[in-house]
């Protein structure tokens, strides 16, 4: 292994007008009864025609005018305020589509059995899913039956034997690996928010039940998950242009992933019984959390990734080890 | 909420890291055997070496012979040695803690008593902190001052004081006043010659079978005067302002590090599933943690004291150096020639309780987290 240098230089410039105002309007017409409409099975038809009248279906187009890497932000951004809409897909869509217009696209994944579920795919305009071999196809939707997945969305399920083949320059199952990272990353923060607020609120033995150590040391330990996982996801989004991409996005994969776990099992943990409900805003972040720790490539598809790349250096030299970690190629 | 910007290491470190990696590969003591625990390899003659290389005290102004270097360079530096498993025990505190305490709050007097030849790796420092009765409440300490004509009487014991029976001197927390309803007030920082009159150092033998840390006991010490570093009574705050230097570094989270090396070593090119799936669970957070102590160190570049952050990075850093011994127990093969891995395995396990009690154990550092999180 040659150590050519890469220098650990990173993109840093953040849209951050454009990320402020996707901010304020994902916030603006993403209510509780949004939430709860939307997991109904009532695709949320006011928030998607903001998100079109303010263009930002676009954003991951080639000539879109934003970064990539802020349309990525602009995934997390959503996904922190619980939109409940698959944005990541339907923005990837239109890139690979090159689709200038303001419909609603839907991508998916083709399952062992050659069938592709997509989320919301039954109000989509195009459907495109990625294969086995993790290439792209358009998909024929007129016939299809109709499922729920993990995250409470709605699925188009089709079969994907005969589709034809769609060709792009990017890597699309690290597109939409990453995308799926930026999304947790989004929501991990948002779960922490919610538990943050609400042991501060609920008062158990005449007091906040914050008040309690060990309460205490459960939100410390989410903060720190949840700090993990937006580093690592930060750092791939800015690793976009670089030859080691594959791995920075399966180490923010696996971080995610890995906080997860951990922080959706706290924060049903210190909310209690109510956290539970379904009437509860907490279930709509936890149930995408639990969902996309396996989405495009599971948690321990990335671990393999990763874990084989690291042997294999190893094997040539053992001090490719520690270049690896220290991002010198 | 914490908040860890991306950052950069500058691009020039990658000559000086290649220079520290030549350095090391001609410098290591024959027969050495690698660790990559900062407390795991006291050798005065590498810290020299190191010290004529300008790799200590690098932060440092030039007149009391520091090199003027960001915390970015110093941090390149510092995880190579760590990666490397290079023997820096015997400087480590004198680096990291007293040449800033001293740049902050010391005298001038102190500052070119010391510094010059610290940063030479020709003197090196103790931190005296921790009592029999007083641990993770530091503030209930009990090793008194009392002033006489000149200095101090100092009496009392610190314990768990780090190659105390082989450095010269220890920045020691004592009581200078009684304590009052005010607990953090009345404590002071003195320099104390662990060579001098009225002071005994007794090695205490640790779990590994290491003479590493020691009981220090004062009796009728003298200290004097112009050893007070900052100001009388205020030791509490100048202990308590630096946390984010020794929080956040790569030692919290290279401890182990060896030991994933070796594991690697070990599975070769063909790992089975579960064997892959360890190492690629192990990489993913020593990236991830290595970003986030650079965060840091950016941080404290621009002159900001990221103590919620530092917190941040201790708990989760000491917490992998741990689950590493767990997961690679679960990945190591039955075969092969695990000598090498055995040898690191066993090492770092016996050190390993005192991963998450060194420098605040996990439950303190979870409640200053808390407090920043602002739940208490």
């Amino acid at each position: 292994m040659s150590t050519v240098t890469v220098n650990d230089t990173l993109l840093l410039a953040n849209d951050t007008l454009l990320l402020d105002s996707a901010d304020r309007l994902f916030g603006d017409h993403c209510d509780q009864s949004t939430l709860d409409q939307a997991a109904a099975g009532h695709f949320p038809e006011a928030l998607w025609q903001a998100i079109v009248t303010n263009g930002f279906h676009q954003v991951a187009r080639q000539d879109s005018g934003v970064a990539l890497s802020d349309a990525f932000h602009l995934i997390r951004v959503a996904a922190q305020r619980g939109v409940p809409l698959p944005l990541a897909e339907a923005l990837l869509a239109a890139r690979w589509l090159d689709s200038d217009g303001d419909e609603f696209l839907a991508i998916g994944a083709v399952g062992t059995d050659g069938r592709a579920t997509l989320p919301w795919g039954q109000r989509a305009a195009s459907c495109l899913a990625l294969t086995a071999q993790h290439t792209l196809c358009r998909l024929d939707t007129t016939a299809g039956s109709q499922t729920k997945n993990l995250a409470g969305e709605p699925c188009l399920i089709v079969d994907a034997a005969q589709q034809a083949a769609l060709t792009t320059d990017d890597n699309p199952l690290l597109m939409l690996a990453l995308a799926k990272a930026a999304c947790t990353a989004g929501a991990l923060e948002k779960t922490l928010a919610l538990s943050l607020r609400y042991v501060q609120e609920r008062h158990q033995f005449g007091r906040p039940i914050a008040s309690f150590q060990a309460i205490q040391h459960a939100l410390a330990v989410m903060a720190a998950e949840v700090a993990a996982a937006r580093q690592a996801t930060d750092a791939a989004i800015a690793m976009l242009a670089q030859p080691r991409l594959e791995f920075e996005i399966a180490a923010a994969r696996i971080r995610c992933a890995q906080a997860s776990t951990l922080v959706a099992e706290a924060a049903h943990q210190v909310h209690g019984a109510i956290g539970f409900t379904q009437e509860h805003a907490l279930q709509h972040f936890t149930r995408r959390l639990w969902a996309w720790r396996d989405d495009y490539g599971s948690e321990n598809y990335w671990q393999q990734v990763l874990g084989r790349h690291l042997c294999e250096l190893g094997a040539t030299d053992a001090d490719n080890i520690w270049d690896f970690i220290a991002t010198r190629y | 909420m914490s908040q860890f910007p991306l950052n950069s290491l500058p691009p020039d470190s990658s000559a000086l890291r290649a220079r520290v990696r030549e350095f090391v590969a001609a410098n290591l003591p024959a027969g050495w055997r690698r660790n990559s625990d900062f407390m795991s390899g006291y050798d005065a003659d590498f810290s020299a070496k190191l010290g004529a290389q300008g790799w200590i005290g690098m932060t440092w102004p030039r007149q009391y012979g520091g090199g003027e270097h960001s915390y970015l360079e110093r941090y390149v530096v510092t995880e190579e040695l760590l990666a490397a498993g290079a023997p820096i025990s015997a400087h480590w505190f004198a680096d990291r803690q007293t040449g800033p305490l001293l740049l902050h709050f010391g005298s001038e007097i102190q500052r070119e008593r010391y510094l010059p030849s610290i940063c030479r790796g020709e003197c090196f420092f103790s931190i005296g902190m921790s009592e029999p009765d007083s641990g993770s409440d530091l503030a209930s300490i009990r090793t008194s001052a009392r002033a006489v004509d000149g200095g101090w009487l100092v009496n009392g014991s610190k314990l768990w004081t780090s190659f105390a029976h082989l450095n010269q001197h220890m920045v020691t927390l004592v009581r200078t006043a009684p304590p009052s309803d005010k607990r953090h007030e009345g404590m002071s920082q003195l320099i104390i010659d662990l060579n001098g009159d009225g002071v005994e150092v007794n090695p205490i033998t640790n779990m590994a079978g290491r003479a590493e840390f020691n009981e220090v006991v004062f009796t009728d010490a003298f200290v004097p005067r112009e050893n007070l570093v900052g100001i009388e009574g205020e030791g509490w705050q100048q202990v308590t302002s630096e946390l984010a230097h020794e929080r956040s570094g790569p030692e919290r989270f290279l401890s182990t590090f060896r030991v994933y090396v070796e594991l690697i070593r070990l599975l070769g090119r063909t790992p089975a599933q579960h064997q892959a799936a360890a190492v690629g669970r192990i990489t993913a957070q020593l990236m991830t943690l290595r970003r986030l102590s650079i965060s840091v160190a950016g941080m404290l570049e621009a002159g900001q004291t990221p103590n919620l952050e530092a917190a941040l990075v201790k708990e989760l850093g000491n917490n992998f150096e741990k689950a590493l011994l767990e997961m690679t127990r679960q990945a190591v093969p039955e075969q092969g020639d695990r000598g090498a891995y055995e040898a690191a395995y066993i090492e770092s396990l016996l050190l390993s309780p005192s991963i998450t009690l060194r420098g605040g154990t996990r439950e303190v550092l979870r409640g200053v987290i808390a407090r920043g999180l602002g739940l208490r």
